[in-house]
């Protein structure tokens, strides 16, 4: 079983708001100095569902990253919970890309490794939210995608996903090469053992530029993204209270519902 | 299972100085963290004196995450009412020349930690050395939980209140006047305001020190140091007193920060980080056995903090500390001796170093720090003595010394003001 998964570095979701800022002007987060991103806490799902599948028949599994500063890291976290090996895709021709630009440089990558059963990412990026890689890279690669799914099995070469769906879930059996983006449901993600840390410490990394992969140059970088960040700012809730009074419970009532009426939708 | 030549128990200033120093000169090193990352939790006040960081990094000039470098002290006496101060301002050498600066904790054990990995020690975080492994008597490596990591010699620099020390047998209990709580807040400013309110420009940057009402009256201190774009506001009170006399180090901090003389400096700031963290501050009273067989201690585990009331050193004592520990282990290895008699080379290192030279000197300050006057009666009398001085009641003036003795008047005895004098010479 040979397995791919496929993950990125965002800013830690468990930083409270006052610990960073935006910069209006260029439509950019501007991150706390010396705190390091962290792995998609989705796609650390991904990685986590495929060690259980390698620990329940063997296999391989690879790790992919698009290089940001903090590649290496989260590439070094994804080896010390125990993957095998790891490729950060790495150029200045892939910076800026959108989703589309980033599932290119992905399904580029995968086919020059060529060899390959199950590829897993995570539900959407912590960051953004977006959720199309994965289903972009099903998409570049001509073989069928499950997204959101809760647990994975695979029985004599054919998958069994159960996926998380508005009403409930669902249950689909498809034949391999397949990609699934995994989601909260499926449970805790381990966390590395001090050895794995090690072990992961002394791996080689290697990083794939542009031309090792192959990827066309009008399909990645900010002049081949799809889509435009408009604007980008830190929403501001407010709350107000309104007391509601009368001289008995029947007239507050009647004065709620008429400024409850009055709200237009 | 693979043996290490060091393990290394924490990724503070001293635990990052002695696995460079021995990953530089090609030992296998491990660099054992708690922290979910290096700095995660972390504090200082964040001035960092004296030239040990250019001998182990010839190019943090360049590279170090620097706020700012020092060139303003300033000392004040407050009361609850005034504030009596002393500044200093040095314009030696070129903007940047200083040998004091300020740096914040996260960003510079970053820093350092990634230099420790480039240097070829393995560095693991989020992971809490709970025990040792025992060869005999002889520390032979470290348990984190269950997993094992042998290790030819492990350095202890887990930092203040080192229990993993008390484990090995290297000290006793602390008594709670050996700590003092220290409690910071990170207050957002634009560099701007900064820049005008502390009348500094460019890199430039002030380390300001407060004494008296800041800790009502305990033995103590406050501090405000300027970053980049933002302020370092903090209280350190002695542990003991802040027990017997029912106050809490976050109320004094409250209190600072809303004194007058403060109050303008912070203004319109946004406080982002609040962080809590103890000080050994009884140095060579408190410090414990330094190596044993297999082990040797190094930096606030070792109780080598220098406070004078005027400066809090620890950083640069670390990392020197650091650097010897790292050079005796290089020793040892190359004598594959492992042993405290081999490892007591740490000793003699430190001896010839500033750390026990400092340390020595200055090593009946702590107990003449905990003299309550230098709290309350001195800052009291001098703040009087200058409101007697300045103001202008519409009656006619009397000389300065008879203003001197009558702001002296039931606060300070003669004989307490010689006696303390004396004493404060022979301490500090
Ligand atoms: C409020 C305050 C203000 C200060 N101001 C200054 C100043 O301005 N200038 C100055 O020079 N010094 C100052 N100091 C002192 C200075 O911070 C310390 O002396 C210095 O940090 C000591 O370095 P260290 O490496 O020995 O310990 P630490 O910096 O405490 O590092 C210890 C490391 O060990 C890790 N650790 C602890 N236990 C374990 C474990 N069991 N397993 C794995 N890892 C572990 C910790 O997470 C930490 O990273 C101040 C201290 C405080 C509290």
């Amino acid at each position: 079983m040979e397995i791919i998964v496929c993950i990125k570095p965002v800013l830690d979701p468990d930083l409270p708001p006052a610990k960073f800022t935006v910069d209006g002007k260029k439509n950019e987060v501007i991150p706390p100095e010396g705190v390091p991103f962290v792995m998609s806490p989705y796609d650390a799902l991904a990685v986590e569902a495929a060690l259980r599948i390698k620990e329940a028949q063997g296999g391989k599994i690879t790790v992919l990253t698009q290089g940001t500063k903090y590649a290496e890291e989260i590439m070094r976290k994804a080896l010390a919970m125990g993957a095998d090996e790891g490729v950060i895709l790495s150029d200045p021709a892939f910076e800026d890309s959108d989703g589309f630009g980033t599932a290119h440089v992905l399904a580029q990558t995968v086919k020059k490794i060529g060899k390959f059963d199950l590829i897993l990412c995570g539900r959407q990026a912590a960051d953004w939210d977006a959720g199309v890689v994965g289903s972009l890279i099903a998409e570049y690669l001509n073989i069928p995608v499950v997204i959101r799914a809760k647990s994975i099995e695979v029985l004599d070469g054919v998958l069994k996903i159960e996926r998380i769906s508005t009403n409930g879930s669902e249950v689909f059996e498809l034949g391999l090469p397949a990609l699934v983006t995994l989601s909260s449901e499926m449970g805790q993600v381990r966390i590395p053992s001090g050895w794995g840390i090690i072990s992961a410490a002394k791996k080689q990394v290697p990083k794939w530029g542009a031309t090792d992969i192959g990827t066309d140059p009008s399909q990645t970088g900010a002049a081949a993204a799809v889509n435009r960040l408009v604007k980008l700012y830190v929403p501001v809730y407010e709350r107000k209270c309104e007391m509601v009074t009368g001289k008995d419970p029947a007239e507050a009532a009647a004065r709620l519902t008429e400024k409850i009426l009055a709200i237009k939708p | 299972m693979e043996k290490f030549d060091a393990i290394v128990v924490g990724a503070g200033p001293a635990g990052c100085a002695a696995a460079y120093t021995m990953a530089k000169a090609g030992l296998t090193v491990l660099v054992l963290e708690r922290g979910k990352y290096t700095g995660a939790k972390n504090m200082w006040g964040g001035a960092f004196f004296g030239p040990v960081m250019g001998e182990i990094f010839p190019e943090f000039r360049k590279e170090a995450p620097v706020e700012r470098f020092i060139n303003r002290h300033i000392i004040s006496f407050m009361t609850k009412e005034d504030c009596l101060s002393i500044d200093f301002k040095s314009y030696h050498g070129d903007e940047g020349s200083s040998p004091g600066f300020i740096m914040l904790r996260a960003k510079f054990d970053r820093w350092m930690s990634t230099k420790v990995e480039q240097a070829g020690a393995i560095l693991a975080t989020g992971l809490e050395v709970t025990d040792f492994i025992f060869d005999g008597s002889r520390v032979a490596g470290v348990k984190v939980g269950t997993e094992e990591f042998p290790g030819n010699v492990v350095i202890l620099t887990d930092g203040a209140n080192s229990l993993l020390a008390k484990k090995a047998g290297l000290r006793d209990d602390y008594k709670a006047p050996d700590l003092k709580q220290g409690v910071k807040e990170i207050i957002k400013l634009p560099r701007e305001v900064i820049e005008d309110r502390f009348g500094v420009s460019g890199s430039e940057g002030v380390v300001m020190e407060f004494v008296g009402a800041c800790t009502k009256g305990l033995p103590g201190g406050g501090f405000i140091y300027t970053n980049q774009e933002s302020l370092s506001v903090g209280v350190v009170v002695q542990l003991s007193a802040l027990l017997e006399n029912n106050v809490k180090a976050s109320d004094l901090i409250e209190d600072f920060k809303e004194h007058p003389s403060v109050r303008p400096l912070i203004r319109n700031g946004e406080t982002v980080e609040y962080s809590a963290h103890l000080i050994p501050v009884s140095g060579v009273a408190m410090m414990p056995r330094l190596y044993s067989g297999g082990i040797l201690v190094a930096g606030d585990a070792a109780a080598m903090v220098l406070g004078t009331g005027l400066i809090l050193e620890g950083a640069n004592l670390a990392m020197a500390a650091g650097i010897a520990a790292g050079n005796t282990v290089i020793g040892a290895k190359a004598l594959n001796d492992f042993s405290a008699l081999a490892l007591s080379q740490y000793e003699s290192l430190l001896k010839e170093s500033f750390v026990m030279k400092d340390l020595q000197t200055f090593r009946r300050a702590p107990h003449f720090l905990e003299n309550p006057r230098i709290y309350n009666d001195y800052p009291e009398w001098t703040c009087a003595m200058m409101r007697g001085i300045f103001n202008s009641t519409g009656k006619a003036r009397r000389n300065i010394l008879e203003v001197v003795k009558e702001s002296m008047k039931g606060k300070i005895g003669l004989m307490q003001l010689v006696g303390d004098t004396l004493k404060a010479r022979k301490a500090i």
